[in-house]
């Protein structure tokens, strides 16, 4: 009697673990499977497969996909990439993935003309002036960022050109406000 | 003693390149009053001042232009005499003489201007910066400046509208003149941005200009000695050639600076995409 109770018990242990083991395959997929980066020059399909794979586990390397993405979008630039992006970081909102803070940084970072590195609450004496070099080099990354988004991704040479004049019309009027409210103290 | 002289040339060279230049801003300054700008970046007092230092500038500027073109004509005649290498010669020393003399000159003329001149810069670029602080400083954001430097409209039109020159550099003072005369004409008096703009141009040019003067005018008083006792040896260096050749290239523009980009490429404005994103 016991040992049929025992041969019961084991079987409905294994049966268990194995039915664990089977769900915690479906819930959380092995990592080089399911969190590969998408291939391949065509960008509607690799935001497809950015998109399942978000959404099914790998939302912690939502900045690589989003790199690659970039990537491929470099290979084929168009000013409909600018839409794709924008529904894509719309999605990425929506499914909870980025804030919306994030998902209008992000966009206006890379495809804007304005500079998301200048955002501010307080005066430019206050805030800005006491780092103004510090704020001059993330302009300037941004710049890269957007040379890459508007120019290589977009073929938007104009509004380029525009975020390139904003950075250098910034800088003039930055070094001229920050001399004239004078030392930090 | 000669290098000495060669180190006041080469100095006043640079001064000249900064002061003229500066002081062709200050025009464009007195074009802008009529604007009425909503930043009030450019009050009456503030174009009084400019329109005040402008004049000044033009005065000495006129004055130096006349002497600097007699020193490149002595150089060319100095060359053209092969006195390079033959400074033994007297024909070639009578000529150094005379670039010596027009030198004095020139000092002269700076040392009877500087004053009113300095005082001039300091007061409009002491006015200036009153309003620069309080305008651009105080009263925005880094955000709110970066929407005033892009303009109301976000840019869709105001892109024609940019300012075509941009920066310090040298250039040909009359070309800099009328690209600035273009720049503030064609803002129609409305675009701030342009205003904000010009208004830190003008304010870096005055700081510089100023500390310029005063250098200078330390630096004259033994400039003035150096060339007079120069002028007993009535030697001319190669150096002292060069320092022709940069005033020259002072007045005529001939060694123009890279300009930054300032216009956008010519093309329709542009309707495209806007996403829902748009900052």
């Amino acid at each position: 009697m016991n040992t049929a109770m025992k041969i019961k018990l084991t079987g409905l242990v294994t049966v268990a673990a194995i039915t664990t083991s089977l769900a915690a395959c479906s819930s959380n997929p092995t990592h080089a499977t399911a969190c590969s980066l998408p291939e391949g020059p065509n960008l509607e399909r690799a935001i497809s497969a950015a998109r399942f794979d978000l959404e099914t586990g790998c939302e912690h390397e939502f900045d690589a996909y989003f790199q690659r993405l970039l990537t491929i979008a470099e290979g084929d630039p168009k000013k409909e990439n600018k839409a794709s992006f924008s529904d894509f970081l719309l999605w990425s909102n929506d499914t909870g993935l980025l804030s919306k803070r994030q998902a209008r940084e992000l966009y206006n970072r890379y495809f804007g003309i304005k500079y998301v590195s200048l955002v501010s609450d307080y005066s430019v004496c206050a805030q800005t002036c006491p780092h103004q070099s510090d704020v001059m080099r993330d302009m300037n990354r941004e710049l890269a960022d957007k040379e890459q988004g508007l120019l290589k991704i977009s073929a938007d040479r104009l509004n380029y050109t525009r975020a390139s004049n904003l950075y250098q019309e910034t800088e003039l009027v930055l070094e001229a406000t920050c001399e004239a409210c004078g030392p930090i103290e | 003693m000669k290098i000495a002289t060669i180190c006041d040339w080469k100095g006043t060279r640079n001064f000249f390149k900064q002061l003229l230049t500066g002081c062709l801003l200050l025009p464009v300054g007195a074009y802008a009053s009529p604007t009425a700008p909503t930043i009030k970046l450019f009050p009456t007092t503030v174009l009084e001042e400019i329109k005040h230092t402008g004049n000044v500038a033009a005065e000495m500027e006129t004055g130096l232009q006349g002497v600097i073109s007699q020193l490149d004509e002595q150089q060319k005649l100095y060359l053209g005499s092969k006195c390079e290498g033959n400074e033994g010669d007297p024909g070639c020393e009578r000529i150094a003489r005379q670039l010596g003399k027009s030198y004095l000159e020139m000092l002269n003329i700076m040392a009877d201007k500087l004053p009113e001149m300095e005082t001039a810069v300091n007061a409009t670029s002491s006015s200036l910066e009153k309003r620069i602080r309080k305008e651009l400083g105080q009263k925005k954001t880094s955000w709110t400046l970066q929407e005033l430097l892009i303009g109301a409209e976000s840019g869709k039109s105001a892109a024609a509208s940019q300012p075509s020159l941009r920066g310090r550099s040298g250039m040909r003072l009359s070309a800099r003149f009328s690209q600035y005369y273009k720049l503030v004409s064609r803002s129609g008096g409305k675009n701030n941005s342009s205003l904000a703009v010009i208004a830190s141009d003008i304010y870096l040019d005055m700081q510089e200009t100023s500390s310029l003067i005063a250098r200078t005018r330390e630096e004259i008083s033994r400039a003035t000695l150096m060339e007079q006792l120069n002028q007993s040896f009535g030697t001319i260096t190669p150096e002292m050639q060069e320092v022709v050749a940069g005033v020259k290239a002072i007045l005529f523009g001939e060694e123009l600076d890279v300009m930054p980009m300032a216009i956008p490429p010519a093309g329709p404005a542009d309707h495209g995409y806007e996403s829902a994103l748009q900052m």
